[in-house]
């Protein structure tokens, strides 16, 4: 840490990452059924351009500001997970927390008449919770935990929720109609309330996120020596765990599942910024959004003037890279 | 634990040489024929028959036990009965035990090749790529192409992703099951882009067939699959010998003078057909392919492929999953898939922690 170097060298990855934010927000604003250049994106900045470009562009500023949001969310999430259980498969979505916030989502729309983005996050919440806390403890059960089992348990827990899930939605045509296109993981037509509605728990994910990366560097160097140097393991891993549920029910409740962003982010984050934490999660909290803001560009594009939800589009990059990826795996792992 | 294995594993080149004690064998047909194993398949047996008979006779429209014996062998007696056994429940049936045999079939041949105990069509991927191509068919075709005919092409193409992606095949299962993710996490978004698209009606019923239906199922649909299964059991006993010797471990099985490889990948194009003929009837129905062999190996602690006992413990769990799914006292009928879902993905998670626990998985 004492060479020079390696303190430019972080901040200028981080430099080039929020310039590829910039970029993808500039085109998230510019893309859409109504293309418009980036010279009239600017003139609506300016406040110079007419009032029909302004509204078009305006209308779209809720869209790129949710995308922000659920990127920085599922990635911090994504690397928090990763950085917790040392498994490089660990993301909100594999590991049964997508599936538990929808489980609790639809009881409450279904049994309790709840209806409204304030009550959706407030019952995504202990849902995720409860079914993280379950793939966790089966996932880290008995001796020699490895990278797959982790996943099989939440794929498990996931079934037997999607299970009741699509119980309970089949048999309530109302329920099952905002569920399908909530499920879908969508950014368009939602609004800024929506935003509003999960920026708390956002901001304290986050919060969290930070105030923690120090000791889970401590972590990384193992028990012991994590003690010796006075972080208490057990606590650091259980916040580490709450934030990222925190992080991710806020992206799930706002957006729907978006599969693969937390997945994918911390790889591309430990690959530029190698094992520093705060590191890691700063970068991640920038190249998360820049990630799904294009997924959702190349959503408006490919089937104009219909829209791929951006839920689809990380689907289908995200499962080929995991494949691809299969390959490499070490053998009994 | 090491010995235990040496003795049994000497057992069973005794068995392979010669017409082998506890094995009806024939040529290249070796069924085993242990007692225990027996008993088991006798009490399997006549659970089966048991819930079939209540399908046929529960609810408000059931046939009355008697009476069921009376129509069975004198012909249906009048008008309701004669509805309700032809067209209604008798079908159903036939379709529930011919899909939940070929599911069980198809599990324990795929376990047994893989050696894995999660290395089951359906959680490698295969019902999901299935639903994937039922939805597409019924989005971009609708009512040209059948709902079946794009769920087997479905079925196909999830399993040639993972059997290409893993770059082993169906050996190593860290990597099957991370594959299998990968193709569940396509298929799924595929299923839940479709079901989106489409107007409320045809996503109801589209997400009805993506979890496996039995409901309003004809003669013609059992005819399928029992087709499948009198297609594909014949070639499974005349593999079932070479399976046998291949549980003992590729070296021993090669020094016996049969090929593994070969065998092997019989055996998963068998298993994966049986699955397609159970696909193609019944839609995607999930776990009873991964839990009819893992029962059928727990009720009798036998050495070997299960492969009878797994098929009629799958006929058996499919029968009662279809009488819950019947007979539930729920709001509006849900297809029998969502109970299998939901009971074989306890069962999977019980299996899980208690394999985990002896640290043998």
């Amino acid at each position: 840490m004492t060479h020079p170097g390696s303190r430019t060298r972080p901040a200028l990855i981080l430099l080039a990452a929020l310039a590829a934010l910039a970029l993808a927000a500039l085109a998230s604003v510019a893309s859409g059924s109504h293309p418009t250049s980036v010279q009239e994106v600017f003139s609506v900045l300016n406040g110079t351009a007419d009032p029909n470009t302004a509204a078009v562009v305006e209308s779209r500023y809720p869209r790129t500001a949710l995308g922000v949001l659920a990127g920085l969310c599922l990635a911090v999430a994504g690397t928090l997970m990763q950085g917790v259980t040392r498994n490089p498969l660990a993301d909100p979505g594999l590991l049964g927390i997508t599936s538990g916030a929808s489980a609790a989502i639809v009881t409450s729309m279904a049994f309790l008449g709840a209806s409204g983005h304030w009550s959706t996050v407030v019952w995504a919440l202990p849902g995720a919770l409860a079914a993280g806390l379950v793939v966790y403890v089966i996932g880290s059960a008995g001796a020699g935990a490895g990278v797959a089992r982790l996943v099989l348990a939440g794929a498990v827990v996931s079934a037997v929720l999607m299970a009741y899930v699509q119980a309970v939605t089949l048999g309530n045509p109302k329920v099952f109609d905002s569920y399908r296109y909530w499920v879908v993981g969508a950014l368009g037509g939602r609004d800024f309330p929506v935003l509003w509605s999960v920026l708390p728990l956002a901001a304290v994910g986050l919060a969290l996120a930070l105030l923690l990366a120090p000791g889970l560097n401590t972590l990384a160097l193992g028990e012991e020596s994590a003690s010796a140097l006075g972080a208490n393991p057990a606590v650091v891993r259980a916040g580490g765990l709450l934030a990222a549920v925190l992080l991710s029910t806020a992206a799930t409740a706002a957006v729907g599942p978006v599969a693969f962003v937390g997945l994918a982010v911390p790889h591309i984050v430990r690959a530029l910024a190698g094992v520093d934490m705060r590191a890691q999660v700063l970068l991640s909290a920038v190249v998360g959004p820049a990630l799904l803001l294009l997924a959702d560009v190349v959503g408006r594009i490919v089937l104009r003037p219909q829209e791929l939800m951006v839920g689809v589009v990380t689907a289908f990059i995200g499962a080929p890279a995991l494949l691809l990826a299969v390959r490499r795996m070490r053998d009994g792992s | 634990m090491r010995r235990a294995q040496e003795t049994q594993g000497a057992q069973g080149v005794r068995r392979a040489r010669r017409a082998p004690r506890g094995y009806l064998a024939a040529g290249p047909i070796a069924i085993p024929l242990a007692r225990a194993g027996v008993v088991a398949g006798l009490a399997v047996l006549v659970l089966l028959l048991a819930a079939a008979v209540a399908t046929l006779s529960m609810g408000r429209l059931g046939v009355p036990v008697p009476d069921l014996l009376h129509a069975l062998t004198h012909g249906p007696s009048e008008g309701k009965q004669a509805f309700v056994l032809e067209r209604l429940r008798g079908p159903r049936l036939a379709v529930a035990v011919g899909t939940g045999a070929a599911l069980g079939l198809s599990g324990a041949l795929f376990q047994t090749v893989t050696r894995n105990p999660l290395g089951s069509p359906d959680v490698i991927g295969l019902s999901a790529g299935a639903g994937a191509g039922a939805a597409v068919a019924a989005l971009l075709l609708p009512g040209t192409l059948p709902p079946w005919a794009g769920a087997l092409a479905g079925a196909a193409l999830a399993m040639a992703l993972v059997y290409f992606s893993t770059g082993t095949g169906f050996r190593n299962p860290g990597r099957l099951i991370v594959a299998g993710i990968g193709v569940y996490a396509i298929a799924t978004a595929i299923i839940q882009y479709v079901v989106y698209a489409v107007e409320r009606d045809r996503a109801a019923a589209l997400t009805a067939y993506v979890n496996g239906s039995l409901s309003a199922r004809s003669w013609e649909h059992a005819a399928t699959v029992w087709a499948t299964l009198l297609a594909v059991v014949p070639l499974v006993l005349l593999l079932s010998r070479r399976l046998a010797v291949t549980e003992l471990g590729d070296e021993l099985a090669a020094g016996l003078g049969a090929d593994p490889r070969r065998a092997r990948s019989a055996a998963v194009v068998l298993s994966i057909v049986l699955s397609a003929g159970a696909v193609a009837v019944a839609g995607p129905i999930s776990f009873i392919a991964l839990t009819a062999p893992q029962i059928a190996k727990r009720l009798t602690r036998l050495p070997g492929p299960h492969l009878t006992l797994a098929t009629l413990v799958g006929a058996l769990l499919l029968v009662l999953a279809d009488l819950a799914a019947q007979q539930a006292p729920l709001p509006g009928s849900l297809p029998v898939g969502v109970y299998t879902l939901a009971l074989g993905g306890l069962y999977l998670g019980y299996l899980l922690i208690r394999e985990w626990r002896k640290g043998s998985l």
